[in-house]
């Protein structure tokens, strides 16, 4: 593969992201970040409290209201948050100076989260950063008064932010049991959360190879008012592909993927080391399909990090109106049961025969995706859910024979029956919110990924079939006998001698297969796969097979389980 | 219930020999080997089929030597396949019950079953079997159909063995020209446990590996149900194949000298020595070092042994209450129980070679045919599930419960 320097635009510098914990639930999110390490970010911590300030793991600390608060907490009181930060605007302002993204982190309903947090999130967007906030909301059993100011604060962060990301406290409570102590269930609210964070400062800082950046992030969670809708998980071993999309959907802001039954858009980010296969993302997308509805978006990314070794991990973001969230989760869990696709058997015929056509459908930008859209859309209400899935073909192949995918991209067509999807209001309050060419080179980022996926893809195949009816070919005209140069003493002595005597002789000749080389038929996904040395491959091809001579490789686990283990193992 | 006498037919293409036995079930449910047909299977490799007219002539041959011997007219067999492409995964349903209905309905179950059976195999795959292995309510183990249990989730653990599709279809086109019916397909391994494993065996846990010629198959069973399965295309001539390659002797001195001197055991007083084949006129023939040709053999079996551990589920080996059932041509080897009790650590069954080779007196006990009488047992076992009310519940129960009615 042919290895080029990335556009220096294209990856942002760690200095130039900074994560922002704010009041007391901000500093707690802050150093549950900060054990975890995060690599690629710089840590501040805001406060009023002296005490909880010092302690802080944080790199950076800012002490709010010095004058006013004298180095105590606010009491819950945002009007004594929002003096004490005004207090402290300079040094906040300059801390957040260069920076390119700023995550403010903050448990809204207390003092210091609902008073400064808007307050930050305007300095940082005047600096020209893209600012995510991540808020926690309150208890139901913390009372009236504290979600109130949760809520006022939470509206102006909606306007003053790129994206907010809202969790709510009450779902955290069950990612623990109910025995369990209260310090453990925040401490997992805290560990949820960092996971959220990591994730997106994975999606956004690293480029993948099917890349996904902020513009899928922000088409993730627009919607006004939402809740985040997010799942993690990781796992390694045979079924990992399985296992890590259990894990992630377990997660309780998604209840076991019923809520993503309302999702519109979802973004998928998919993470592994080096033994990624097409396969498993194909697998993975397909089970995922199950519990996402046809017509929604799926953002697709997948990223090889050499770090993960065996792992996989699967991230999953999407947001819901917190309506539908509130009223309709009870019903939506049992209706999402009685008419799902989940046991919808699958015929053979939908399944996409050419995966690549799949993602690029899948990370073609916003808006042909939603070109698309309005015909699944309207067939979808008349028809049954067996011919919808048929139907769901169609846009993809004529999709397929439009050439030029890329331009038709950036028209924005105005459609009248942009179908319940987007609210008026938020799509004219998302451009000028949102300075996304602040974030430098998005555009332009799809091609360039595809193309290296294309190639790591396409040249082994070729490889292949020129590589094995070749190799008979040449295995055929030689002798059978395994000892093509046998010693000439050998000649002198009965057969079966020298065949003994050879033996170590025999065993030098043939170069067992290294793994690399037989790996190279299964379809693997690498960013840089290894090309068998044409010796290597010849070594491999001469190795006289007896009986099992001619038939396809029969390699298992890197051996090819044909040699004889006697030989094999002799020469490791 | 009055149940009339049944004839099945059990049929094994195997790796090296191809093997009909003829079955007649009692009204008792009493089974009598009524007769065997056995041919050196040619044009079959590692459980698949490679040429076509050799395996279609040994199969003919294979069902007149054992319509002779068991006087009956064969109609229709029960056919057992193997192959590297047979895979068996577990995969399970769960379901989450509405707040206001918590008890369990029949559909709940039958969804849930649904959602387990919808594994995700490559396209050219087809299900070979779904059995039900346990039903889980709210995460807790319920060996019972739950049926108007309260709860608030429940789930479905189902074993599904999927192979590619047309290579299956092949060994089915080649039973249908013979010509002969085809009354089901069964993954080999799962077959022969029906025959080598009772249920007490499979409640405490039991592995079974199944050393053919061309392939080595194994079923998983714990607590009852079977938990894995698979094969691996390795045998017996793999073992061969390696004697011949590593000192060069021609392929038929290569297996005599595997099964009358060769030894898996890693035991250094077996490995002194040259080991000697004569020919007709007396002269010594074949001289191999015994170190040399015991290394090769135990080499190759040790791998195949690992490659099948390695494929359990993670604690699969230490729950194994009964040991390691070893059945097939190559468990006969020499020395084979001291190399598996090595790799497992756990009891090593080994089926006695029988001293009746001919088959008028055919025995149950006989390993080279357990996959072929295996398949009469499963046979019984749909016939007596058919025999039933069915009901979905009730049939996957009695996949469940092979020996329960």
């Amino acid at each position: 593969m042919i290895s080029y320097q990335r556009d220096l635009r294209e990856t942002i510098p760690a200095s130039a992201v900074k994560i922002i914990g704010l009041g007391g639930a901000g500093t707690n999110m802050l150093e549950r970040i900060a054990l975890d390490s995060i690599a690629g970010a710089e840590l501040l911590a805001l406060n009023t409290d002296i005490r909880r300030l010092g302690s802080c793991l944080a790199k950076e600390k800012i002490q709010l209201g010095v004058t006013l608060m004298r180095g105590l907490g606010t009491g819950g009181d945002p009007e004594l948050g929002l003096q004490a930060i005004l207090e402290a605007e300079n040094a906040v302002r300059s801390a957040l100076k260069d920076q390119r993204i700023v995550f403010i982190c903050a448990g809204l309903g207390g003092g210091t989260g609902s008073g400064a947090a808007p307050i930050v999130a305007r300095i940082a967007r005047e600096q020209g950063a893209f600012v995510v906030v991540f808020a926690t909301m309150p208890f139901f059993f913390e009372g009236r008064r504290r979600r109130e100011q949760a809520e006022t604060s939470l509206n102006q962060l909606t306007v003053l932010s790129n994206a907010l990301i809202t969790f709510d406290n009450n779902r955290m409570g069950e990612l623990v049991l109910a025995k369990q102590g209260i310090h453990e269930a925040f401490g997992a609210a805290d560990r949820m959360i960092s996971e959220s964070i990591k994730a997106v400062i994975r999606l956004v800082i690293s480029p993948g190879l099917i890349n996904v950046g902020l513009d899928e992030l922000m088409a993730a969670l627009r919607t006004t008012r939402s809740r985040c809708l997010f799942g993690s998980g990781i796992a390694e071993g045979k079924d990992r592909a399985a296992k890590a999309l259990r894990n992630a959907l377990s997660s309780p802001l998604l209840e076991q993927g019923s809520l993503l039954k309302h999702a519109q858009t979802v973004l998928v980010h998919l993470s592994g080391g080096e033994s990624l296969t097409l396969y498993e993302i194909e697998l993975l997308m397909r089970s995922l399909q199950k519990y996402v509805p046809e017509t929604a978006h799926i953002l697709f990314g997948a990223a090889i990090d050499p770090a993960m070794g065996d792992n996989l991990s699967i991230t999953l973001i999407s947001a819901l109106p917190e309506d539908t969230l509130m009223s309709d989760t009870r019903r939506s869990i049992s209706q999402g049961l009685e008419h799902t696709p989940i046991i919808e058997k699958r015929s053979a015929l939908p399944m996409i025969e050419n995966p690549f056509i799949e993602f690029e459908r899948k990370t073609e930008p916003t808006i042909a995706e939603k070109s698309q859209q309005p015909e699944p859309a309207l067939l979808n209400t008349t028809m049954v859910s067996e011919s919808a899935e048929t139907v769901s073909e169609d846009p993809l192949e004529e999709f397929l024979e439009s050439p030029p995918h890329g331009k038709t991209v950036s028209i924005p067509e105005p459609r009248s029956n942009l179908s319940h999807n987007i609210e008026p209001e938020i799509c004219d309050h998302l451009p000028e919110a949102n300075p996304v060419e602040n974030v430098p080179a998005l555009p332009g980022k799809e091609d360039r990924p595809y193309a290296e996926f294309f190639m790591t893809e396409t040249i082994p195949e070729p490889e292949m079939p020129t590589g094995f009816p070749h190799s008979t070919s040449v295995v055929k005209a030689q002798p059978v006998s395994p000892l093509p140069d046998k010693p000439i003493k050998g000649k002198y002595q009965p057969l079966h001698k020298s065949a003994i005597e050879a033996n170590d002789a025999f065993v030098d000749e043939v170069t067992p297969p290294t793994s690399p080389t037989e790996k190279a038929p299964t379809t693997q996904l690498k960013l840089d796969p290894k090309f068998p040395s044409p010796q290597n491959e010849l070594s491999f091809d001469n190795a006289p097979k007896g009986r099992f001579e001619g038939e396809t490789p029969n390699v298992f686990d890197g051996e090819d389980l044909d040699l004889p283990p006697f030989l094999r193992k002799k020469k490791n | 219930m009055a149940r009339r006498t049944k004839i099945h037919v059990g049929l094994e293409i195997g790796s090296s020999k191809t093997c009909i036995v003829v079955g007649e079930v009692k009204p008792d449910s009493a089974v009598k080997i009524l007769g065997i047909g056995v041919t050196k299977s040619a044009g079959v490799r590692k459980g698949e089929i490679w040429d076509f007219p050799q395996a279609r002539a040994c199969l003919k041959d294979a069902l007149t030597k054992a319509e002779d011997s068991s006087d009956v007219e064969i109609g229709s067999v029960y056919l057992s396949v193997t192959g590297s492409h047979m895979l068996g995964v577990n995969n399970r349903g769960n379901i989450r019950l509405q707040d206001n209905q918590p008890n369990i309905l029949p559909e709940h179950l039958e969804e849930a079953c649904n959602i387990a059976r919808d594994v995700h195999y490559p396209h050219d795959h087809v299900c070979l079997h779904s059995i039900i292995r346990k039903y889980l309510v709210d995460d807790q183990e319920q060996a019972a159909s739950p049926i108007g249990l309260f709860a608030k989730t429940v789930a479905a653990d189902f074993h599904i063995v999927h192979g590619i599709g047309n290579r299956i279809q092949n060994s089915i086109k080649l039973v249908r020209e013979c010509p002969l019916e085809v009354d089901d397909i069964v993954f080999a391994p799962i077959a022969t446990a029906q025959m080598a494993l009772d249920r007490e065996q499979r409640l405490r846990g039991a592995l079974l590996i199944d050393i053919g010629g061309g392939t080595t198959d194994y079923a998983l069973y714990l607590e009852g149900a079977i938990a894995a399965s698979g094969s691996i295309p390795v045998g017996g001539d793999h073992v061969t194949n390696d004697i011949h390659l590593v000192t060069g002797l021609p392929f038929s001195k290569a297996e005599k000298l595997k099964i009358l001197e060769g030894n898996a055991s890693a035991d250094p007083s077996l490995s002194v020595g040259i080991a000697k084949l004569t020919d007709e006129s007396g002269y010594a023939d074949v001289e191999v070092k015994r170190a040399i040709l015991n290394e090769v053999i135990r080499q190759r079996l040790e791998e195949t042994l690992k490659l099948v551990r390695d494929r359990l589920p993670k604690g699969a080996v230490a729950s194994l209450g009964a040991g390691v059932f070893l059945t097939g041509g190559t468990s006969l080897m020499n020395g084979f129980s001291e190399l598996a009790f090595d790799v497992f650590g756990r009891d090593i069954y080994r089926p006695e070679p029988s001293e009746n080779t001919n088959s008028d007196h055919p025995s149950f006990k006989d390993p080279r045919y357990a996959t072929a009488i295996g398949l009469i047992r499963y046979a019984q076992i749909l016939e007596t599930e058919n025999t039933k009310p069915p009901g979905c519940i009730g049939r996957l129960f009695g996949l469940f419960w092979p020996f329960g009615s």
